[in-house]
């Protein structure tokens, strides 16, 4: 269908895309930040390094997705950090306990979606504000974390899980590792889901206009459960990669994760408010998160100066942004009128 | 001899791509109504944002009691006592109203507040606009006109001698217009020159003095009120006659489509009962508060019911949701476009295929692009929507074009049955034919029309029945040619004895 398009059209339906234009903006700040990286250190461009990097890109890819459907309908998910953590530690645990992988793969997802439901359930049935509602679903998930084990991490999980961490973190398909084809395969499902179904509409709708939405015979309680469990969905798949990566399930995996993924969202140009943000954006956002991450390690950087580099480098995308759009100057001449 | 308090000559102004304003000149004197009319995007906020001093002029001199000024920034025209009293007010709804009053400039030593200084100052103000607030209340359990009064108060607490109102009718009841005409004649009298900014341009005799139209950023006329009549005024906004203000067209009502029967749902819907034929447009009528709009929420499955039977096509139908109604043919254009309408972030195109997606996607939901492009281009089209692209959020489009996505997206589905909850409100006089057009469009295709409408000149014009509503009951019905303001007004305060031993109790919200 794509291809009987005109090459011109497809551009302009592509850069016609609400919120492209900041998306193209942040990937140019990608490329430069790549370059820049690469003239202090060059091996930040071997082949060896650019597929670690990738592999690093990944959990940042798909708890940003998770966040930025949540972020989308005008909501916030706290928990998707403890929901890693109780991925990780539920499916070590049982896989130390001798479960087949794929059977506590199973299971785990199963209880990481419980998590969303509730989530979803609490925010949009009984109207908790969803900052209070999912840091509630944070403590209790982190909770569930430490008791899994009897309040310990696990031993290794063993032999019998190769094909597990190989899925999940060592294994390599077409030269690439497997972790970052779980999150683009992810990415493009989902990416379809918002951007081209009626659910997809729904969840704009909603972060845009809850009451329109719910007069255009929009069922805003559905829609909200849907992104939460979206969310915990991404945040276990997260946790297998963990678990896969260390060969064991440690209690405080996913520790503030909830909050990179809100940076990878915002520097993707997902607003705060809802109603605005395409997830491409958040793909890139990842991607500058987690660049930021290894190229400041390559070039020799302490952890102390790293954070604090990522930090200014976070609020000056945004507000990058926000001048760029002329933002800024309204808002404070409104304020100023009153 | 009345002195000119403000003068504007010969203002221009320029937005990227439009010229807003073009060699405009205004003027206000001490101690009169000036009521500044014109169609939406004619350049009346435009020109009045420069007098207050948010925006700033390209060219052109202004005067403020005969001086000079040059930089006119809203410090400076505050300082001039020139205040704007916004469609939307602007108002901290946690505050009490006497912290609002004195918002940014509150009294007190150092740093600590003196509380009781700040509420008899404000109680002073609003004593001598004769208005019953205390200023110990949360201004957010005011109801939205005593709102506006209090904004009115703390413009005058600042000793503002230009009072500039944009459309501060719009969200009030009749009796709440009283009330407020008082006070601006109160003003006037003090020697206050008010700026009067409405759509309403019935209620315009009742107290303006002066009249200054615009059109397309253009100074048309000015003169005093008494030389003009309400034609010559709309054909100076329009720049053409309208022949009919209010299109009526001849259908044979058909076979009833829908019924309502003892609805009863909360305090403001009590044993409702109505009916509408096909073709046929049913004006539901009443004061703020009648519970006009509460009905078409509980019909629409917004608001829980407690009891009722609604049937389409003679069949009863459950609506518990509002994607019930739809599914039976039923749609709610709201009151309220900014808050209920429309999602003003998303392009136009999202909007007008919100509620209709279940007719645009397949199996596994996904949207199609063709189907959803021709309804948004059809869509534009029929209801002449101007817009540069279906790609531009709603938020770009002006007042009445905004409204015309609500009815759009709306009717881009076949319904049985439209319920237009207060379609015209805040939009210019050409768009308001408009929307009558497209109502009579409807009653031709056989459609049934429910109208709600608080302006009697339209719902007597345009309806072909009228059902009059009074504190949450209907109180009476009426044909159409015997319908008149007065019999409408009298049904419309047919209220229940009990109700008038309590004493008058306003319900709005």
């Amino acid at each position: 269908m794509e291809k009987t398009e005109t090459k011109v059209s497809l551009k302009k339906r592509i850069l016609s895309i609400n919120g492209m234009g900041q998306v193209l903006t942040v990937s140019a700040g990608l490329v430069v930040l790549c370059i820049v990286f690469g003239i202090i250190n060059p091996t930040f461009f071997s082949t060896r390094n650019i597929g670690n990097l990738l592999r690093q890109i990944a959990p940042f890819i798909l708890i940003g997705i998770g966040q930025s459907y949540v972020l989308i309908t005008g909501n916030i998910d706290l928990s998707i950090g403890s929901v890693i953590g109780m991925s990780t530690m539920l499916s070590a645990t049982m896989m130390t306990k001798g479960v087949n992988p794929w059977a506590a793969v199973f299971i785990t997802l199963v209880a990481c979606l419980v998590v969303g439901v509730l989530n979803g359930y609490l925010v949009a049935g009984f109207s908790i504000p969803p900052f209070i509602a999912t840091l509630g679903t944070m403590t209790i998930a982190r909770g569930i974390a430490q008791i899994a084990n009897g309040n310990y991490n696990t031993n290794s999980i063993g032999e019998a899980a190769e094909g597990f961490r190989n899925f999940f973190y060592y294994g390599k398909t077409l030269g690439i590792y497997n972790t970052f084809w779980i999150a683009i395969v992810i990415f493009l499902i989902f990416n379809f889901y918002l951007s081209k179904t009626k659910t997809g509409r729904h969840i704009y709708a909603v972060g845009s206009n809850i009451n329109a939405a719910k007069l255009s015979g929009v069922s805003v309680t559905a829609v909200t459960i849907k992104v939460y469990v979206v969310s915990a969905f991404c945040a276990a798949l997260t946790g297998f990669t963990q678990c896969a990566s260390a060969g064991m399930g440690a209690m405080d995996a996913g520790n503030s994760y909830e909050m990179y993924a809100v940076a990878a969202s915002v520097i993707g140009g997902v607003s705060t408010l809802g109603g605005q943000g395409i997830l491409f954006g958040t793909v890139i956002g990842a991607a500058i998160w987690a660049v930021l991450q290894n190229g400041l390690q390559f070039a020799g950087a302490p952890v102390a100066i790293r954070n604090i580099v990522i930090g200014i480098i976070v609020i000056i995308s945004v507000l990058i942004d926000i001048i760029v759009r002329g933002r800024a100057p309204k808002k404070g001449a409104h304020k100023k009128s009153k | 001899m009345a002195d000119s308090i403000v003068r504007m000559e010969h203002i221009s102004k320029s937005f990227p791509g439009v010229k807003a304003l073009d060699d405009v000149s205004f003027e206000l004197r001490a101690g009169e109504v000036m009521a500044l009319l014109g169609e939406n995007g004619a350049g009346k906020s435009t020109l009045m944002k420069i007098l207050s001093g948010i925006y700033t002029r390209d060219a052109g001199d202004i005067y403020l009691y005969g001086n000079k000024i040059d930089v006119l920034n809203s410090k400076v025209a505050k300082e001039n006592g020139i205040a704007i009293i916004h469609q939307e007010l602007n108002m901290c709804q946690h505050l009490t109203v006497a912290e609002n009053m004195f918002l940014g400039r509150e009294i007190g030593k150092g740093f600590l507040i003196d509380k009781g200084k700040m509420n008899e100052e404000a109680e002073k103000v609003l004593s001598s606009l004769h208005v019953d607030i205390s200023p110990k209340t949360l201004v957010g359990n005011l109801p939205v006109s005593k709102q506006q009064m209090v904004e009115i108060a703390k413009a005058l607490s600042v000793n503002a001698r230009v009072l500039i109102m944009d459309e501060p009718t719009s969200a009030l009841s009749s009796k709440e217009i009283d009330d407020l005409f008082v006070i601006i004649r109160n003003l006037r009298a003090a020697g206050c020159g008010i700026v009067y900014i409405s759509h309403r341009l019935e209620e315009l005799s009742h107290i303006v003095d002066r009249v200054t139209i615009m059109r397309d950023g253009h100074f048309i006329s000015k003169g005093n009120f008494s030389d003009y009549t309400m034609d010559s005024i709309i054909a100076d906004m329009v720049g053409r006659e309208i022949k009919e203000k209010f299109p009526h067209v001849d259908c044979k009502p058909g076979k009833t489509i829908f019924e309502v029967r003892h609805l009863n749902a909360g305090r403001m819907v009590r044993d409702i009962s109505l009916s509408v034929r096909e073709g046929e447009i049913v004006g539901i009528a009443g004061l703020m508060g009648a519970g006009r709009t509460e009905t078409t929420r509980a019909i629409f499955g917004i608001d829980p019911k407690e009891s009722g039977q609604i049937l389409v096509d003679g069949k009863e139908v459950t609506i518990n949701k509002p994607i019930d109604a739809i599914k039976h043919g039923i749609v709610l254009a709201p009151e309220d476009r900014k808050k209920d309408g429309l999602c003003t972030k998303l392009p136009v195109k999202h909007n007008i295929s919100l509620p209709n997606l279940d007719l645009l996607s397949d199996k596994i939901g996904k949207v199609s692009r063709g189907k959803e492009d021709k309804m948004t281009s059809d869509a534009i089209s029929n209801f002449s929507i101007k817009v540069a692209s279906p790609e531009v959020a709603v938020a770009n489009l002006s007042g009445g074009n905004q409204q015309k996505v609500v009815v759009a997206k709306w009717l881009s589905r076949k319904s049985r049955i439209v319920i237009f909850d207060e379609p015209t409100r805040g939009i210019d006089v050409a768009a308001k034919v408009e929307i009558y057009n497209l109502m009579n469009q409807l009653k031709e295709e056989g459609i049934g029309v429910l109208f709600v409408s608080s302006e009697m000149p339209e719902i007597i014009g345009v309806s072909d029945r009228v059902i009059v509503m009074c504190d949450g009951r209907i109180t009476g019905e009426l044909m159409r040619g015997e319908a008149t303001q007065e019999k409408i007004l009298t049904l419309a305060t047919h209220f229940e004895n009990k109700f008038e031993e309590k004493g008058e109790e306003d319900g709005e919200n």
